[in-house]
C-alpha cells in the first residue's frame, strides 16, 4: 500500500453531485455523480473522477526543523453560489480555498492568432471575422483562490464553514480560530485553552464544529470527554463555554484507560440543529443541545474491544480516530470500526447492522451481507471472533450522502461507494 | 520523506510488551498492583519513544501523561496508607516467589497478601528481560519526566510567531547566517540536556539526580572558540536556555532560506574554516 494513496478524508458536497476525497499524499479527488437515467432508474447515477489535484505540498519549516506533513485532514465544501465549485482543504498548519470550475467552450477564430496560438503575420490578413465560442472537451480546472496559513502552532484537526458562508473556523489542539473567506492576513482567536505553564496541560481540543443555523454557536470536543458550546456574542474570546456536556463516567466500567477511551474523536451536529452526535473509542453518543448532563442516546459500536484495551492500548490502535456521520433525514448514524466494518443505527427503529467494506467479500450490485462479531464463548458459522479481526483494517472515514441513501466509506486507500437497493 | 527521527525498537522488548498486554486483557487473576504497574509501564516507554520524535504527538502525550499521573496519584495514596516504600527498587528474592519462571513471562502470581504483591512486583520486573527502564521510579522523577516533556513539547511547538513565517530575503541572510546557525545549534544543544535528564529514565531514588547532571559535558562537543574571539562578538548572541526564548528575539533570526537539512553542518565546517583563517593571520 502505497502510503500516499491513503485517504484521510471523505465530504459530500451540499447538493450530494459531488464526493471529495483527500488522501495522505496531498491530493484531492473529486468524484461526480452520473446524472440519472431518466428512463431506465434502475440505480441512482454512479460516482466517477472528475477532477484530481495537488492541494499541498509537503513543507519544512525551517525555525524548528519540522517537517510539514501534505496530509490532507479535511475537506468542506461551500455551497454553491455560481458555477464554480469551492472547497477548503486544509493539512497540519495551512487551510486553502479551491475554486473547481468547468471549461467546455473555447473562443476559435481570431484574427491574428492561428488555431495552435502562433501569431499570424497582420500583412497576410485580409478579411475580418468575430471569433466564436465553440463546444470543447469538457476540462476541470482547480485552482487555489486564497491560502490561509501562519495561524496555528499546532496541528489543525478540524474546519468548519458558518451558516453566514462567509467566515469560518480552524480548530488545531489548543486553539480556534475564526476566518473570513474574503481575508487571509488576519484571523481571530475565538478558544485558547493554552495554559501558562505547559506542564500544567491535561486536555487538548479535538474537534470543532460551527451550528448549521446559528451563525454565532459552535461546539467543540475534548480529549477529555467533554463538549463545550459557546456563542459568540457572549465575549470576543470564548474560553468560557455557555453549554459544557459531560456524562458522568460509569463506574463498573472504570480502567486505566478510561479517560484515553472517553477523548472524543469527532462531533457532528445533526441536519436540523437540535442534537449532536460525538464519536468516542467505543461508542456513539447522541445529545440533545438543551440537556448537558447526559446523552440522550448511546450506542457501542464495538463493545467487544472493552476486554481487549490493554492490547489495542500497545499497539496504539486506542488513539485511532473514528469519525460519525447523519444521514439526511437524521434518522441513522454511521460510523467505522476494525477490520473494514462498518456500523449504522438507526435511531427510530433502535436496529443496528454490521457491514463490510472489502473487494474479496463482495461484488459490484450485490446487497452487503451483514456481518456479526462474536465476542466470547461459541463463535457461530459465519461469525468472526474477536481475536481474528484485522485491526490495521480500519474504516476511520465514513460520509453519507446529504439526501439519498448513497454512502461513502474509506477503506485504507480504497473509497467504497453504497447505496440503497432501489425497488 | 524528510526524517521523523527515531523510534527505538528492541525487538525482544516489544515481543515481551505484546505478551505482556495480551495477558493483561485475558488474566483475570492479575493482581491489580501488578496490571496497574504493566500499565505505568507501557505509558513511561511510550513517553520515552516520542521524547525521540521529531514531533512528538501532542493529544497522545497528554492522555499518556494524565494516565501516568493518575496512576501516580493513586500509588501515592497507597503508599501513604501502607508502610512500605512502593518506590522501593531493591528486588527481594526472586525464589520466594513460586510460579515465577526466569524469563519473567510467566503469569501464575500466587494471589498472596496486598503487602507481598508491591514487593512481588519489583521482582517479577527484575527477572525480566525488559529494559531497566521498566522499574519502578520514584514520584518525582515521574513528575519531573512528565514535566520535562510538555516543556519542550511547548519549546518545539510554540516557539514560531504567531506572525507570517516568510522566509527573508537573501539579503539578510547574509548579513546573519552566522547568527542563525549558532542559535540552532544552542538550542538543539539545550534540548539534548533536556532529554538527556528524561532519556536516562532509571531507577533512581534521589532527587538530586537533576542537580548532579554536569551542564558542561553536555555542551563538550561545541566548538566554543568562536565565543573566545572578539572578531565575532558582534555578531554573537550569548546562548539562551529553551524556556527563555521569547517571540522578540526569535524574530531577529530570519529563518534560513537553504532547503538543506544540512545547513547547521555546513555552519560548523564555515566556522572550523573561519577558526584556522584566524589562526593564520593571529599568527599563532
Amino acid at each position: 500500500v502505497a502510503e500516499a494513496d491513503i485517504i484521510s478524508t471523505v465530504e459530500f458536497n451540499h447538493s450530494g453531485e459531488l464526493l471529495a476525497t483527500g488522501d495522505k499524499g496531498g491530493r484531492v479527488v473529486i468524484f461526480q455523480q452520473e446524472q440519472e437515467n431518466k428512463i431506465q432508474s434502475l440505480s441512482r447515477g454512479e460516482y466517477n473522477v472528475y477532477s484530481t489535484f495537488q492541494s499541498h505540498e509537503p513543507e519544512f519549516d525551517y525555525l524548528k526543523s519540522l517537517e510539514i506533513e501534505e496530509k490532507i485532514n479535511k475537506i468542506r465544501w461551500l455551497p454553491q453560489k455560481n458555477a464554480a465549485q469551492f472547497l477548503l482543504s486544509t493539512n497540519d498548519k495551512t487551510i486553502k480555498l479551491w475554486k473547481i470550475s468547468e471549461r467546455d467552450k473555447r473562443p476559435e477564430g481570431y484574427n491574428l492568432k492561428e488555431e495552435d496560438g502562433r501569431y499570424r503575420d497582420p500583412s497576410t490578413v485580409t478579411t475580418l471575422r468575430v471569433p466564436v465560442f465553440r463546444p470543447m472537451d469538457l476540462m476541470v480546472e482547480a485552482s487555489p483562490r486564497r491560502i490561509f496559513a501562519n495561524a496555528h502552532t499546532y496541528h489543525i484537526n478540524s474546519i468548519s464553514i458558518n451558516s453566514d458562508y462567509e467566515t469560518y473556523l480552524s480548530a488545531d489542539d489548543l486553539r480556534i480560530n475564526l476566518w473570513h473567506l474574503e481575508i487571509t492576513d488576519r484571523s481571530f482567536n475565538i478558544v485558547d485553552i493554552k495554559p501558562a505553564n505547559m506542564e500544567e496541560l491535561t486536555e487538548v481540543i479535538t474537534a470543532a464544529e460551527f451550528h448549521p443555523n446559528s451563525c454565532n454557536t459552535f461546539v467543540y470536543s475534548s480529549s477529555k470527554g467533554t463538549i463545550r458550546l459557546c456563542d459568540m456574542r457572549a465575549s470576543a474570546l470564548c474560553d468560557r463555554h455557555s453549554k459544557l456536556f459531560e456524562e458522568p463516567e460509569d463506574p463498573s466500567n472504570r480502567s486505566f484507560f478510561s479517560e484515553i477511551i472517553s477523548s472524543i474523536s469527532d462531533v457532528k451536529f445533526s441536519h436540523s440543529g437540535r442534537y449532536m452526535m460525538t464519536r468516542d473509542y467505543l461508542s456513539v453518543k447522541i445529545w440533545d443541545l438543551n440537556m448537558e448532563n447526559r446523552p440522550v442516546e448511546t450506542y457501542q459500536v464495538h463493545e467487544y474491544l472493552r476486554s481487549k484495551l490493554c492490547s489495542l492500548y500497545e499497539n496504539d490502535c486506542i488513539f485511532d480516530k473514528f469519525e460519525c456521520c447523519w444521514n439526511g433525514s437524521d434518522s441513522v448514524v454511521m460510523t467505522g470500526s476494525y477490520n473494514n466494518f462498518f456500523r449504522m443505527f438507526d435511531r427510530n427503529t433502535k436496529r443496528d447492522i454490521t457491514l463490510e467494506a472489502s473487494r474479496e467479500n463482495n461484488k459490484p450490485r450485490t446487497v452487503l451481507k451483514p456481518r456479526k462479531v462474536c465476542a466470547s464463548g461459541k463463535r457461530k458459522k459465519d461469525e468472526i471472533s474477536v481475536d481474528s479481526l484485522d485491526f490495521n483494517k480500519k474504516i476511520l472515514h465514513t460520509a453519507w450522502h446529504p439526501k439519498e441513501n448513497i454512502i461513502a466509506v474509506a477503506t485504507t486507500n480504497n473509497l467504497y461507494i453504497f447505496q440503497d437497493k432501489v425497488n | 520523506m524528510l526524517g521523523r527521527g527515531l523510534k527505538r525498537k528492541l525487538s525482544d522488548y516489544e515481543e515481551n510488551m505484546a505478551g505482556l498486554s495480551s495477558a493483561f486483557d485475558s488474566s483475570r487473576n492479575l493482581p491489580y498492583p501488578l496490571k496497574r504497574q504493566l500499565v505505568l509501564n507501557m505509558c513511561l516507554t511510550k513517553l520515552q519513544t516520542y521524547k525521540m520524535l521529531v514531533e512528538p504527538n501532542l493529544h497522545r502525550s497528554v492522555l499518556i501523561a494524565n494516565t501516568v499521573r493518575q496512576i501516580q496519584e493513586e500509588m501515592r495514596q497507597e503508599s501513604s496508607q501502607q508502610p512500605i516504600n512502593v518506590c522501593s527498587g531493591i528486588a527481594p528474592n526472586p525464589h520466594s516467589y513460586p510460579g515465577i519462571d526466569s524469563s519473567g513471562i510467566s503469569l501464575h502470581l500466587p494471589s498472596g497478601s496486598s503487602q507481598q504483591e508491591s514487593n512481588c512486583c519489583n521482582s517479577w520486573f527484575a527477572e525480566g528481560p525488559i529494559e531497566n527502564s521498566l522499574l519502578m521510579v520514584s514520584d518525582d522523577d515521574m513528575s519531573s519526566a512528565i514535566s520535562s516533556i510538555l516543556k519542550d513539547l511547548d519549546f518545539m511547538e510554540d516557539i514560531s510567531p504567531p506572525t507570517a513565517l516568510v522566509p527573508a530575503g537573501d539579503d539578510e541572510l547574509l548579513k546573519s547566517p552566522e547568527n542563525t546557525c549558532l542559535k540552532l545549534e544552542d538550542d538543539r544543544q539545550d534540548l539534548k540536556g533536556a532529554e538527556c535528564v528524561f532519556g536516562s529514565f532509571e531507577i533512581s531514588n534521589s532527587t538530586s539526580y537533576l542537580k548532579d547532571l554536569a551542564i558542561d559535558d553536555i555542551f563538550e562537543d561545541i566548538d566554543t572558540s568562536m565565543y573566545d574571539s572578539d572578531f565575532c562578538s558582534p555578531l554573537l548572541m550569548a546562548p539562551r536556555p529553551p524556556a527563555a526564548a521569547t517571540e522578540e528575539t526569535l524574530k531577529t533570526f530570519p529563518s534560513c532560506n537553504s532547503s538543506s537539512t544540512n545547513n547547521i553542518q555546513i555552519c560548523r565546517t564555515d566556522l572550523s574554516e573561519l577558526d584556522h583563517i584566524m589562526e593564520i593571520l593571529v599568527g599563532s
